[in-house]
């Protein structure tokens, strides 16, 4: 039943004049897996999913199935399903009707269409709520009968549109359980669309970065976070040090000194990236220190403390680090940090636009 | 002051003029009826006044009864096509929508005058389709009572049209892009969502305008025949006879109509609540 | 989203496509015919059968419709549309906030109450209390206003509860929290945020005076004649066409006028 989606190049402009909502995007969802679409909000990942489904049309590009143009097909013959952030049962209808509406509406007799409902409401374990209405939910139950009445459908691709970020922690966390659960069950296809890189790395086996209507990276997650191709990326899975230099034959030299890059790097500008978790703080007089500065900031982040440290310099630099459980570190304190080489990583800087600049770390210090 | 007398003493200002006018006129005309407050002569419980009118008072309910029924079937099924049109997510008709609403502040009588003006035997429509007044079928003032039903009919459907087109403008989209998403094809989502969606609303407006029309006197007057007369126009030439002795005559069938339109009301929200589950 | 292209749009044959046509044509004729011969008849010094068109065009039927009393009834019409509007619309804002927002002892059944004008003929409530009116001595002018303000206030009253439901009660609570007294906080927050509903309670109120025909003529004795009254005196006689479609146009018009007015009020305040 799972089928193969590609999309080839698609791109949607809402108003003549205005940058495009999507542009060029293009991405592979194999059979059986799970791939989320990552990106702030308004970077075009909703626009991703309706034109998949077939609720828009795209100014170019194609939506293939099995390798079947999609293009002037209306939604209902996709053989797609979604759930959006909003359950939109049916008031009208009971929880077991709203979960037997596509097999109604595909002609199957009520009984035995109530049958595979009961069936659906078992797979959400919601088993015994069929009689109830479905305004008598809460809002995770009522997600989980969405959940459910679109895998009633039998849908050879399921979309998801940040289907659980209106709920609480959590039940968030249920969901993601489940809906793993289901994924080993029932081997669907799955495009999700989040702004969370905790639901994306949860939940997917492949994530692409779209940021701006354009695809800026995609892989496994553990690929973008050792290696995030631009600093968009990098923020977006919660980077926070940028430290500006410049690379020359793989060695990236700025106020932190002249540190290898483990990947090859084209020469010329570019701003170093490491992520909290891989710093790791030492005396300043460890000879693996690749650099010494002060503790400026320390914040609390459960058992872990996440403290930022200002290197002086031309500029100066800011990188953070995430200390290990118990570890306490005042402000204040001068302190040594190791980089490792596996976790650098240099992406190309923002073309000088001021408003990239202002939102750099560095520049608030 | 507690929130509770806060909120009778808002209501209040409301609720006493229209119970004391409603309840005024109800026992008034059920006293009156009963031969016991008359205008001249003795107070004295008599059922005279419903013995003279009995006759004309079952063909005039008859006749009430069958004119509401078939203006409001018409208003219902064009006004659910007007509101289709005014909201649909394909090809919505902006054009209808305002002309509906356009139609809804012109008085009935106004719509009376302007339907008499285009159905009569030389109104405009047999103008406009070159038919002489002579082969004209009577619309105004023919035995089938079609420019009085075409009136209730023309006007309640941008009635109907209104209440059901905002409901659904409200929330047709969401749910047809969902419905479409599990496969549901353009008449299964009429059917099963649309049309679902939509039957409250439709069936409230369509037991307003069925009430409406019941009660309703100045269009069967202007446009309808002498003889037999609907329910109102009866009580209406009773009240201002010149023989004051029918005034109880015009109390009973007020009385009968009032009665009418409270069951016909009561019997459409029993048939709503079973339809909706929801407000 | 108007500019949102229609997904579906490949999958409309012309001849659906047309059939769609035929049918919003075939509505909109519905809404719009019976208006035609009332603008020609309005204009037309002679309009003789079988012609389609008037053949002389002049303004005999305004003269006729101005000798008939057009004038004062104009006047009186639009006199006792604004009473039961300026009556009706507070009267169904207080009831329809205490409806919405506070405990109202036996609520259903008093807006069953508030409700049954809607279902009572009004022919039945006039009949039923121009005896007792008589009786009591009151002025016939006043029992009209208090029988129109009764048909009125089911209107004004659904509306301004419906409105006062929907109404975020939080932007008064943070006036109340920024230092307005409860007076203040009604006059310059909840009024002026629910300035579209009380427009259109107001309209509908007006619409009920304006229009009325019946509770007029069996209340009023025959000394108030208002509009209305004279369309219908004009509609029963014949040969006077183009006095009726005056008399009907100048009772459409400033409802259509208000009716804009209201829609425009609405659209300021949601902007």
């Amino acid at each position: 039943m799972s089928g193969t989606l590609e999309l080839r190049g698609l791109t949607r402009v809402h108003a003549a004049g205005q940058p495009p909502a999507l542009a060029g995007f293009t991405l592979d969802v194999p059979a059986g897996s799970c791939v989320a679409v990552l990106g702030p909000s308004g970077s075009g990942k909703s626009t991703v999913l309706r034109l998949t489904a077939g609720l828009d049309s795209p100014d170019g590009g194609s939506v293939l199935l099995d390798g079947r143009d999609l293009a002037g097909v209306p939604p209902e013959r996709r053989g797609m399903a979604m759930v959006f952030q909003r359950p939109l049962l049916f008031p009208h209808l009971s929880v077991r009707d709203n979960v037997a509406f596509a097999d109604r509406v595909r002609g199957v007799p009520r009984r035995q269409a109530r049958e595979r409902a009961e069936h659906h409401l078992e797979l959400v374990a919601l088993r015994g709520y069929g009689d109830r209405p479905a305004r008598a939910l809460s809002g995770g139950q009522e997600q989980r009968v969405a959940l459910a009445r679109a895998l009633a459908a039998e849908p050879r691709v399921l979309l998801l549109d940040e289907p659980f970020s209106a709920l609480d922690t959590t039940l968030r966390e249920e969901m993601h359980d489940l809906l793993a659960d289901l994924r080993v069950r029932l081997d669907p296809t799955v495009l999700l669309v989040t702004h969370d890189p905790a639901e994306a790395d949860a939940l997917a086996d492949t994530v692409a970065v779209l940021d701006g209507g354009r695809l800026q990276q995609a892989g496994p997650m553990r690929e973008l976070y050792a290696a995030p191709a631009s600093l968009a990326v990098s923020r977006l899975l919660g980077g926070r040090t940028e430290v500006p230099g410049t690379v020359r034959d793989g060695v990236h030299s700025s106020v932190l000194g002249a540190l290898a890059v483990p990947r090859p790097v084209p020469d010329g500008p570019g701003v170093l990236v490491v992520r909290p978790e891989a710093v790791r703080v030492t005396s300043p007089a460890d000879p693996a220190a690749d650099a010494t500065g002060t503790v400026v900031r320390v914040r609390r982040r459960g058992l872990r403390a996440l403290v930022a440290v200002e290197v002086p310099g031309p500029g100066g630099a800011s990188v953070e680090a995430e200390l290990a459980t118990g570890e306490e570190l005042p402000a204040g304190r001068t302190v040594g940090l190791v980089l490792p080489v596996a976790d650098r990583a240099v992406v190309p800087p923002v073309d000088g636009t001021p408003s990239d600049a202002a939102r750099s770390p560095i520049s608030h210090g | 002051m507690s929130t509770r007398q806060r909120a009778v003493l808002l209501v209040l200002p409301a609720l006493v003029p229209v119970a004391a006018v409603v309840g005024a006129a109800l026992v008034s005309a059920v006293l009156l009826s009963l031969g016991l407050t008359p205008l001249v002569g003795q107070p004295e419980l008599s059922l005279d006044a419903w013995r003279a009118a009995a006759g004309d008072l079952g063909t005039a309910t008859r006749l009430s009864l069958g004119i509401a029924a078939a203006a409001t079937v018409l208003a219902a099924g064009v006004g659910l096509c007007l509101a289709l049109a005014a909201t649909a997510v394909v090809r919505r008709s902006r054009l209808l929508g305002a002309l509906a609403a356009l139609t809804i502040p012109v008085p009935h009588l106004v719509g009376a005058a302007a339907i008499g003006l285009l159905l009569a035997d030389s109104g405009f429509l047999p103008r406009l389709l070159g038919v002489a007044p002579g082969d004209w079928p009577s619309l105004v003032g023919g035995q089938w009572w079609v420019a009085v039903v075409a009136e209730y009919a023309w006007k309640e459907s941008a009635f109907v049209a209104l209440v059901v087109g905002s409901v659904l403008a409200s929330r047709a989209r969401s749910y047809d892009e969902t419905a479409a998403l599990l496969g549901a094809g353009r008449w299964a989502r009429f059917r099963y969502v649309t049309l679902p969606l939509a039957a409250p609303a439709l069936g409230v407006a369509s037991a307003v305008t069925f009430v409406y029309t019941l009660g309703s006197y100045e269009v069967a007057a202007l446009l309808g025949r002498p003889y037999p007369e609907p329910l109102p126009v009866m009580a209406v030439r009773l009240a201002g006879s010149i023989d004051l002795a029918v005034r109880p005559q015009a109390a009973a069938v007020a009385v009968t109509t009032a009665v009418l339109a409270l069951a016909a009301v009561l019997l459409a929200l029993r048939a709503l609540r079973r339809l909706s589950a929801w407000d | 989203m108007g500019l949102r292209k229609d997904p579906r749009a490949p999958h409309h044959s012309h001849a659906r496509g047309g059939a769609l046509h035929a049918g919003h044509a075939a509505l909109a004729a519905w809404l719009v015919l019976p208006l035609v011969p009332l603008v020609l008849w309005a204009a037309a010094d002679r309009w003789t059968a079988p012609a389609v068109l008037p053949q002389a065009w002049g303004t005999a039927g305004l003269r006729d419709a101005v000798d008939a009393g057009a004038g004062t009834g104009f006047l009186r019409s639009t006199v006792l549309g604004l009473v039961v509007a300026a009556l009706a619309t507070p009267l169904g804002a207080m009831a329809g906030r205490a409806l919405a927002t506070h405990r109202v002892p036996l609520g259903g059944a008093v807006l069953a109450v508030l409700l049954s004008p809607l279902v009572l003929p009004p022919f039945a409530v006039a009949l039923g209390l121009d005896v007792l009116l008589l009786r009591l001595g009151v002025p016939s002018p006043v029992g009209v206003v208090l029988l129109l303000t009764v048909a009125a206030l089911p209107y004004t009253t659904v509306l301004m509860r419906a409105a006062y439901a929907a109404h975020d009660r939080g932007f008064e609570d943070e006036a109340r929290t920024l230092g307005a007294t409860a007076r203040q906080t009604v006059f310059h927050v909840q009024l002026p945020l629910l300035a579209p509903a009380l427009a259109g309670a107001a309209f509908l109120a007006f619409l009920v005076g304006w229009s009325d025909y019946v509770v007029t003529l069996l209340v009023g004795g025959g000394q108030l004649v208002t509009l209305p009254l004279l369309v219908a005196s004009a509609a029963a006689a014949t040969g006077n066409e183009a006095q009726v479609a005056v008399l009907s146009l100048s009772s459409v018009l400033p409802p259509l006028v208000l009716l804009v007015a209201v829609g425009l009020v609405g659209r300021r305040a949601r902007a």
